[in-house]
């Protein structure tokens, strides 16, 4: 399986999201919109790496598959 | 068509993503006990208010809230989720639409939804709509995340192999589409700066009280009822290894009752400053709506035509049909209540909550379990489930659970509803608020058991879920084959896999 | 004859054709509530919340008090006879949201105002068992303790304003200087009262208003605005 175009699209949707997050909770005028925002961000974050993790386990996994092939 | 047929016609089946499904059972199972728990807390808070231990984040007020939010939206959403992405694949022989990152993103984005709100209710929080507390905010990025669910589902029923779309992913689609409309509708307001979590209704007194029932009976019609009836469609045929009992009834079922259930939301403000006209309305419509709803119990029932015995050997199936079951009494309750004159003694009661509850653990609950005891082994690849003995165990707890809940709470309700009324020889009100107060709480205690009751059986569930999933016991015999081979002849009109 | 099929073979016909089906009954029922004009009666005395009460009347929505409080007496003969009479449209005209409620745990507020004084009020809110000893209700005394947010108001007004509710430009400008008037028992509140009749004053310790002030400024005027002693059932008929 290799890299989807979702995976860019919704990464990049994500990377708004964390943007407008941060914004949120530094202009937060009360406690919930600054949990709200940070929480974003985190969540952004955490997306995104998970997503860049995914694809080089999918880069690995496919030159281990292509190495066991050649070993035939 | 035959399987083996099937196969050469349509080719070999796709690999489906069922990471996502798996995701959102776990979430499901997570969720269905912290809204129990949260229940049986709240419970307690009513029936002895020193469990409020002066604390304003988990007073009641606040924790209502996440108890309903948890129960509709976490568990049960959850639930709607995974078994739609489940069913919807399977029926059209696709692959989930979007590829693995907008699937991930939906069940991730759908998952910091529910934290998110469940943390600003306890934070104080609140637009204090019933089943739509969540501030703009929150309701904003819902709003995204479902947006992606429907691309998702369309998206799949699009690009499917099998050329008609199966009847649940009628219900499903109808239960996708409706929400965004009562959710976006509803939720209109005026935040009162883009960095507060504070926001004004655009709409105001009577008309904000239509809108808001005209949402709140939906979210029970739609998110509740249509949503879960996708759920039926499949689950039942499946475990019981039958077909529908009738096409022609799905289709009657289906229209009438998404055209019929829209109007039913005047039920809920009987005698108060709403128009007249608009009362009669909403019970004339909620009378015919019991049609419909039987209609669809009566289907999914007779379904188990010629495999009634399953209803001994299958624990899982027995939750199905008692659903349905719990489900057809429930929708008769339903029209009860929603004429006027009974309505002048049920509303403000506990008779409502008796009602709610009987649907939210006897139908919704009831059927998730039934399809979460098919699922877990099927997506997990198990032989089968660790223990049937503990389903029935959840079963008769469960069940038991229930019937504590609605019986004290039909005795509560209609007897504050008395109390409310009645006049003493004199011509005066006989009795004084808190009195009817007092005299509830026996029954507020009974209906904290019943609560327990029901989140034990959710407990030995979780129990049973986990052992299906590690013990060796419960290991396939063989080697999982590489290559989909063809799948057994199976009957006419039962799903195809 | 449409067949089935027009449905089943095509996802976009089916969801087009949910939609339209399920967007009937909403437009029908709830489009005339805004046309027809006889839905919100007129009538004299309804006026917008004063900054105060709307300030408590926000602390009302959060804390989700509509959950065991209803505000909306019905046309009933015992409720009108133990809450007074039944609650009118006009009544909650600028309440955004609506806060009827759907469950009595505890009884009645539409026509709360006035019925108690505000000592009893705050009493209560902090401990409703020292009162009421059967009651089911949870202690706000945090409420006593949390300063009031002012500086928020102006921007809730003009919020407010942008969804309906006629705040005048002097309205918005006094808002500081009315809920100094409406928590100082001293204070010259003819200007205050002359814009918003009825309004009940509460007294702020220390001259800082608290969020329980806002509260019961909010509770003491409910249903006290129309005076039904001079209309009639006929002129409220819709």
């Amino acid at each position: 399986m290799d890299s989807e175009p979702g995976d860019f699209v919704v990464g990049a949707l994500m990377a708004v999201f964390g943007l407008i997050g941060l914004f949120l909770a530094a202009r937060a005028a009360d406690d919930e919109m600054y949990v709200f925002g940070l929480g974003l961000v985190v969540f952004a974050g955490v997306f995104i790496l998970g997503l860049i993790k995914r694809h080089y386990d999918r880069l690995d996994a496919a030159r281990a598959m292509l190495r066991v092939r050649s070993d035939v | 068509m035959s399987g083996a047929a099937l196969e050469h016609h349509l080719g070999p089946a796709p690999i489906y993503n069922d990471a996502v499904v798996k995701k959102f059972v776990i979430a499901a199972i997570f969720w269905a006990i912290v809204a129990f728990l949260v229940g049986v807390w709240i419970a307690t808070e009513l029936a002895w208010p020193a469990a409020n231990l002066g604390l304003s984040w988990i007073n009641f007020g606040r924790l209502r809230p996440v108890h309903t939010s948890a129960a509709i939206f976490a568990f049960g959403g959850s639930a709607l989720f995974g078994t739609s992405f489940f069913v919807v694949q399977r029926t059209c022989r696709a692959r989930l639409w979007g590829g693995e990152a907008l699937a991930n993103f939906v069940f991730w984005g759908y998952q910091f939804f529910i934290v998110m709100a469940a943390l600003s209710y306890v934070m104080g929080f609140s637009q204090s709509k019933e089943y739509a507390e969540p501030e703009w905010h929150i309701d904003l990025w819902l709003t995204v995340v479902w947006v992606c669910y429907l691309l998702i589902f369309v998206g799949t029923l699009i690009k499917r192999q099998e050329p008609h779309i199966y009847v649940a992913n009628w219900f499903y689609l109808a239960f996708i589409v409706t929400v965004a409309m009562l959710h976006i509708v509803n939720n209109l307001a005026m935040p009162i700066s883009p960095y507060a979590a504070k926001s004004y209704s655009v709409y105001a007194g009577v008309q904000d009280a239509l809108v808001q029932w005209w949402y709140g009976h939906n979210a029970v019609g739609f998110f509740l009822t249509a949503g879960f009836l996708g759920m039926m469609y499949y689950f039942i045929p499946k475990a019981a290894g039958r077909p529908v009992y009738s096409y022609r009834l799905s289709i009657v079922h289906f229209w009438t009752l998404i055209f019929l259930y829209i109007w039913a939301g005047p039920h809920h403000l009987h005698w108060t400053a709403l128009p007249d006209w608009t009362q009669t309305l909403g019970m004339a419509f909620s009378i015919m709506l019991w049609m419909p709803s039987w209609g669809g119990m009566i289907n999914g029932i007779m379904t188990l035509s010629g495999a009634w015995d399953k209803l001994r050997t299958d624990p899982g199936l027995r939750f199905s049909v008692t659903a349905v079951g719990f489900y057809g009494m429930s929708t008769f309750e339903g029209p009860v209540m929603s004429v006027r004159d009974v309505n002048a003694l049920s509303h403000y009661t506990d008779w409502t909550i008796g009602h709610v509850h009987s649907g939210a653990l006897g139908w919704v609950a009831f059927i998730v379990f039934g399809a979460l005891y098919y699922l877990v082994p099927v997506l997990w690849h198990r032989q089968r489930l660790y223990s049937t003995k503990l389903v029935a165990w959840h079963y008769w707890i469960a069940t038991l659970g229930i019937v504590l809940y609605i019986v004290s709470m039909w005795v509560a309700g209609i007897m504050q509803g008395l109390m409310w009324r009645a006049y003493d020889q004199y011509g005066f009100l006989q009795y004084s608020f808190v009195e009817s107060v007092v005299a509830v709480h026996p029954f507020y205690v009974i209906r904290l058991l019943g609560g327990v009751f029901f989140l034990t059986g959710g407990l030995i569930m979780v129990y049973n879920f986990y052992r299906t999933i590690t013990s060796p016991t419960t290991e396939l015999p063989q080697a999982i084959p590489l290559v989909p081979v063809t799948s057994p002849a199976g009957a006419l009109g039962v799903p195809g896999e | 004859m449409i067949k089935h099929q027009f449905f089943e073979k095509n996802a976009i016909f089916l969801l087009v054709g949910t939609l339209l089906t399920v967007a009937i009954g909403g437009i029908v029922e709830i489009v005339p509530l805004f046309t027809i004009e006889t839905t919100v009666e007129h009538v004299q005395g309804m006026r917008p919340y004063t900054p105060l009460e709307m300030a408590g009347r926000d602390i009302y929505v959060r804390e989700g008090c509509y959950l065991c409080h209803s505000q909306q007496i019905r046309a009933l003969r015992d409720e009108v006879e133990r809450y007074g009479h039944y609650s009118i449209a006009a009544e909650s005209m600028y309440d955004h949201p609506f806060q009827w409620g759907s469950k009595r745990i505890g009884p009645d507020l539409a026509r709360v105002g006035g019925k108690y004084s505000n000592d009893w009020q705050y009493a209560h809110l902090k401990n409703p068992q020292e009162l009421v000893p059967e009651s089911l209700m949870p202690h706000y005394a945090f409420l006593a303790d949390t300063p009031l947010r002012l500086d928020d108001i102006e921007r809730r007004m003009r919020t407010l304003r942008a969804v309906g509710v006629p705040y005048s430009d002097e309205d918005v400008a006094q808002a500081a200087a009315d809920i100094a008037a409406q928590t100082n028992p001293a204070a010259d509140t003819t200007d205050l009262l002359k814009r918003y009749p009825k309004a009940v004053g509460v007294a702020a310790q220390d001259g800082r208003p608290s969020e329980m002030d806002a509260l019961v400024a909010y509770l003491q005027m409910l249903g006290t605005l129309v005076n039904f002693a001079d209309t009639n059932t006929e002129r409220l008929q819709q």
